[in-house]
């Protein structure tokens, strides 16, 4: 304030003859008047000139785009050689446009970059392949490489993404330091690519990541371990059995029900005794999916000491397994529970058990109150989903 | 001595009265700033994100969106088609039917192939009795679910019938005639699903003016800011209230409150607060109160969360009348949820709920229109009285005009950092035109509107419910600092 | 209703660059291609035309891929095989998809040898 009234007052005096005798109020709501003024017009500025320069980049970016949708299709996608069965790396790409010094220019090489991979995301196999080879022939992975390098976090990110879309290998020396970067976007993208394209060890770091891992991760990693080709998938019950993460453990879980891996059982079957609710709660879920009829007995015979979202989870389990042999128990918690979530997945799991279950949902159906009833029907009825 | 005694009194009002003025400038430009910070953060992140990702995820938490209607007969089908093509891969849509008196059931039984179900229906929140449950025989629709209830009077009935009936952790509360972006629910999932140590509560996002744009069958097609002065003046106010205001409180945690046209929610907690209240005016407001009251008092860490993209677009009221009502029901709904929770104020019990998001509201938003109406009195006695300063009283009042205009400004800047809405400079020029009038048009309305629904509240006088949506983060407060201008 | 020729393919895709490429894709292959940029447009064409085979993506503007596909079944006598196009790839909505009598599921990314294989195996079937 001090400075600025050193620069403005001067100023001041010239055109406010009294501006001296002003009270200091007066002297800094008129400073600060000054200021509003500037700042609003320099907003005018920024929003001016920031709509055209955005403008004219899309304008630019719409003459572009058509030249290389034209070359992607017809090259590529088209593709002659591949169509006779030509493998990819000796098919010979022409360079067309890509002569024209346009096409060394950084913003053409970006929208290069962004309109390959988008093309990608929507073609595989051996397209997906020849687009690869595309970005190469172009050196447009030196521009992702390049980047890599950057200060800021959010290049090295979009670098990050560019070289896993493009299914680039990055040497562990270059990603191994960012996957302990201070910037949590940063440090999940490294691991994200470090798991999509290192050879070694891709699972290395659900051994020694101690944070969680968020929702968020989980769905990009889930992403990356099932869509990845020639990733090997380890038995992830390794990690139920030793991480102390909870996250990860989790995590593992959903996996583990995608792949179907029944070996993971028993080791998902100790977490039952986890003191842990959340743990227990997706252990129970977890050994639904697998239908893993032999801890049937062991998740009855648990159920009353538990808390109502695991109890919720093993009724849903004992449905999804329908092997019939807790049907009573089922029967018991549609007619005694006081709970209607209770009482409804009850109800539910009961239905899943389809003919096992059809003389004892009649008898129920016949005898049932009239909101139990209801309950019945809301869950037979093949309309409502949930 | 009684002269002296007056001067003293006079002395000490224009001193708290500055202390006030300064204080609330002060507290913009902080808002200005942290609002610049969280949504220079937001773009850097967002710049890299896939959200088609999420799209083919086994793993994403399922959404219900919950939106009520009540004698929406002419749009209802365009808008339930429109709800029913949101990018999301696990959601449903609950549609209430409050009691309408038109067709609007009719007309969805027969464009969606309705049929009455027996649905088991858990009531953990009260409200009006529920006729009848449909669901659509069409494959295509097994999104959809239709509740007939009867007419509660009130959004909040509506919703909370919704609340009982969906069946995923979080809900989207949004009303019929709003009009959502395809992509609302993965971007309003995605703060949930990125926050570290809290629990994120709600999210919202920016909500914006359909007045002047063009829609065809439920979509927006062409996004223009309103051609008529009332609803432009609102497009603006939303801008500071969201990109500046929510944006800023989202920076540091201290989000007052998710509009009830469009909010993400997290059902268990919702449910546990108690759900809305169908006796409130601001009911949007007055859940997220309570919802945060439960966090502290349980011992949750919460987050709400705001994004500065606009995915909402909602029919801003035109006529004088229309708005009156509205903003009159806002007002007493401010002044009704500040009484009940009183015992916040000031509270250290209630973290920053307490210390922050309270004091301001209680300050800035319930006050300002009181101190701003005292300041004009008193201004203008001073000048019966001949008794002013004429020359610094104008110094001041261009000065708090100059702030004015700048912050509104900083706001449509703000907005158009984050995205390039609008076809043509033009368009933009016509809303930057807009905080010039504000002083003397908008805000002396908004100010005697708010006294309205104060006095309303203190009568008790009965109101019928205008479905509008509410928003913090008042106008400037010219009155107040002008007040102050007397040497 | 007018008749097309019978090889005549409906591709329904909101995203302009995989409309482009399918439609090139499907003409090089020796058929009539018709496109829709969304749901309206769509609905529009099933109504008007009858098709030996639509291509549908399941998320776009005005209407999803579900409706098109109950629309072009619902009470034609003789039905016109679907194939949906999407990257939505969660087990519930292919499931969906069959139910609402989808011929097949194509996710995304597409491998351009096997929608070709599959448009010619449905298109022979239905002859």
């Amino acid at each position: 304030m001090v400075l600025a009234d050193y620069f403005f007052a001067p100023f001041f005096r010239r055109y406010f003859y009294y501006f001296d005798s002003y009270p200091i109020v007066i002297q800094i709501a008129i400073l600060l008047t000054t200021i509003a003024v500037l700042a609003t017009f320099s907003a005018y500025a920024v929003i001016l000139y920031r709509r055209y320069a955005g403008n004219r980049h899309e304008k630019k970016l719409a003459r572009i785009n058509p030249d290389l949708d034209n070359y992607i299709t017809e090259n590529i996608i088209l593709n002659e050689q591949l169509a006779t069965g030509e493998p990819v790396n000796q098919i010979v790409l022409p360079m067309g446009i890509f002569e024209k010094s346009l096409y060394r220019r950084r913003w053409v090489q970006q929208a290069t970059i962004d309109r390959i991979i988008h093309y990608r995301k929507n073609f595989g196999g051996e397209i997906g392949g020849l687009l690869k080879k595309l970005y190469i022939d172009l050196e447009l992975d030196k521009v992702s490489f390049k980047r890599l390098k950057s200060v800021k976090w959010d290049k090295k990110v979009k670098a990050l993404k560019e070289l896993t879309a493009m299914d680039m290998s990055i040497a562990d020396v270059n990603i191994l330091p960012l996957t302990n970067s201070k910037n949590r976007e940063l440090r999940s993208e490294a691991r994200h690519a470090y798991i999509k394209l290192s050879k070694n060890e891709p699972f290395k770091f659900f051994d020694i990541v101690t944070e969680p891992l968020l929702m968020w991760d989980q769905l990009e990693l889930f992403k990356i371990i099932t869509t990845t080709k020639d990733i090997s998938i380890p038995n992830f019950a390794r990690w139920v059995t030793y991480s102390s993460n909870k996250s990860v453990v989790a995590f593992c879980l959903k996996l583990i029900v995608h792949y179907n891996q029944q070996q993971a059982i028993p080791a998902i079957e100790k977490l039952l005794d986890s003191k842990d609710h959340y743990l227990r709660e997706n252990a129970i879920n977890a050994l639904g999916k697998l239908k893993a009829e032999d801890t049937e007995n062991k998740l009855v015979s648990i159920y009353s000491n538990q808390p109502l979202t695991c109890q919720l989870e093993i009724l849903k389990a004992l449905g999804r397994m329908g092997t019939g042999n807790h049907l009573e128990f089922l029967r018991h918690e549609f007619l005694r529970s006081a709970d209607f979530d209770v009482r409804k997945n009850a109800a539910k799991s009961i239905i899943n058990h389809k003919a096992d279950s059809a003389s004892l949902l009649k008898e129920l159906l016949d005898t049932a109150t009239a909101e139990n009833a209801l309950i019945l029907k809301h869950c037979m009825n093949p309309l409502i989903k949930y | 001595m009684q002269e002296t005694f007056l001067e003293r009194v006079q002395d000490f009002y224009e001193k708290l009265v500055f202390t006030y003025g300064t204080t609330l400038l002060i507290t913009y430009a902080f808002l200005a700033a942290l609002s610049l910070a969280a949504i220079i953060h937001f773009l850097r992140r967002n710049k890299n994100i896939d959200y088609t990702s999420m799209l083919d995820s086994p793993i994403v938490p399922g959404i219900s969106v919950v939106a009520p209607a009540f004698n929406e007969g002419v749009t209802i089908i365009a808008n339930v088609r429109s709800l029913l093509t949101l990018n999301y891969p696990l959601f449903e849509i609950v549609i209430i039917n409050d009691g309408s008196t038109d067709d609007t059931l009719e007309k969805m039984i027969r464009e969606f192939e309705l049929v009455p179900v027996d649905f088991a229906y858990n009531i953990k929140l009260v409200s009006q009795p529920v006729r009848k449950f449909y669901k659509s025989t069409n494959e295509a629709y097994a999104k959809l679910l239709v509740i007939d209830k009867v007419n509660g009077k009130s959004k909040a009935d509506a919703v909370n019938a919704g609340i009982n009936a969906c069946a995923f952790d979080y809900f989207l509360c949004t009303d019929v005639d709003c009009i959502l972006e395809s992509t609302t629910l993965l971007k309003l999932i995605k703060p949930v699903m990125d926050e570290e140590k809290h629990r994120v509560i709600a999210t919202g996002a920016t909500l914006r003016m359909a007045n002047s744009c063009d829609i065809d069958q439920g979509v927006i097609t062409r996004v223009r800011p309103p051609k008529q002065w009332l609803p432009r003046f609102q497009e603006m106010e939303y801008l500071r209230a969201y990109v500046l205001g929510k944006m800023g409180w989202s920076w540091i945690n201290c989000v007052p409150n998710v509009s009830g046209g469009l909010g993400l929610f997290d059902k268990e907690i919702a449910i546990k607060a108690g759900g809305y209240d169908h006796q409130s005016f601001g009911e949007d407001m007055e859940l997220m109160t309570r919802m945060c009251r439960y966090c502290y008092t349980n011992d949750i860490k919460y987050a709400i969360r705001y994004i500065p993209i606009t995915l909402c677009w909602t029919e801003g009221p035109s006529t004088i009348k229309i708005f009156m009502r509205q903003r009159t029901r806002w007002s007493r709904g401010l002044a009704q949820l500040m009484f009940a929770h009183i015992k916040m104020l000031f509270n250290p019990r209630y973290g920053r709920m307490g210390m922050v998001v309270f004091p301001y509201n209680f300050f800035f938003e319930l006050l300002a229109p009181i101190v701003e109406f005292f300041g004009v009195v008193y201004y203008i006695t001073l000048i019966c009285m001949n008794m002013i300063n004429w020359q610094f009283a104008i110094l001041l009042l261009v000065f708090v005009y100059a702030y004015s205009v700048m912050i509104t400004t900083l706001a449509i800047l703000w907005d158009q950092i984050t995205f390039r809405y609008y076809k043509s400079w033009r368009e933009v020029a016509s809303l930057c035109l807009m905080p010039f009038f504000e002083m003397f048009i908008y805000h002396p309305m908004i100010m005697i509107f708010a006294l309205r629904g104060y006095y309303y509240f203190i009568t008790g006088k009965k109101h019928g419910w205008g479905s509008m949506t509410r928003k913090g983060f008042g106008g400037n407060n010219a009155g107040a600092a002008v007040a102050a201008a007397k040497p | 209703m007018n008749e097309v020729p019978a090889k005549n393919i409906l591709i329904v895709e909101d995203d302009d660059i995989m409309l482009k490429v399918v439609e090139r894709i499907l003409k090089r292959e020796g058929y009539g291609v018709e496109i829709a940029r969304d749901g309206k447009e769509a609905l529009q064409k099933v109504q008007d035309n009858k098709y030996a085979l639509i291509i549908t993506d399941l998320m776009m503007p005005y209407a999803n891929g579900f409706e098109i596909i109950s629309k072009v079944n619902g009470n034609a006598e003789k039905r016109t095989p679907v194939i949906i196009l999407s990257s939505l790839g969660n087990e519930d909505s292919i499931m969906e998809g069959f139910k609402m009598g989808a011929d097949d599921f194509l996710r995304k990314p597409v491998m351009v040898g096997e929608l070709v294989i599959r448009v010619k195996r449905l298109i022979d079937q239905n002859k």
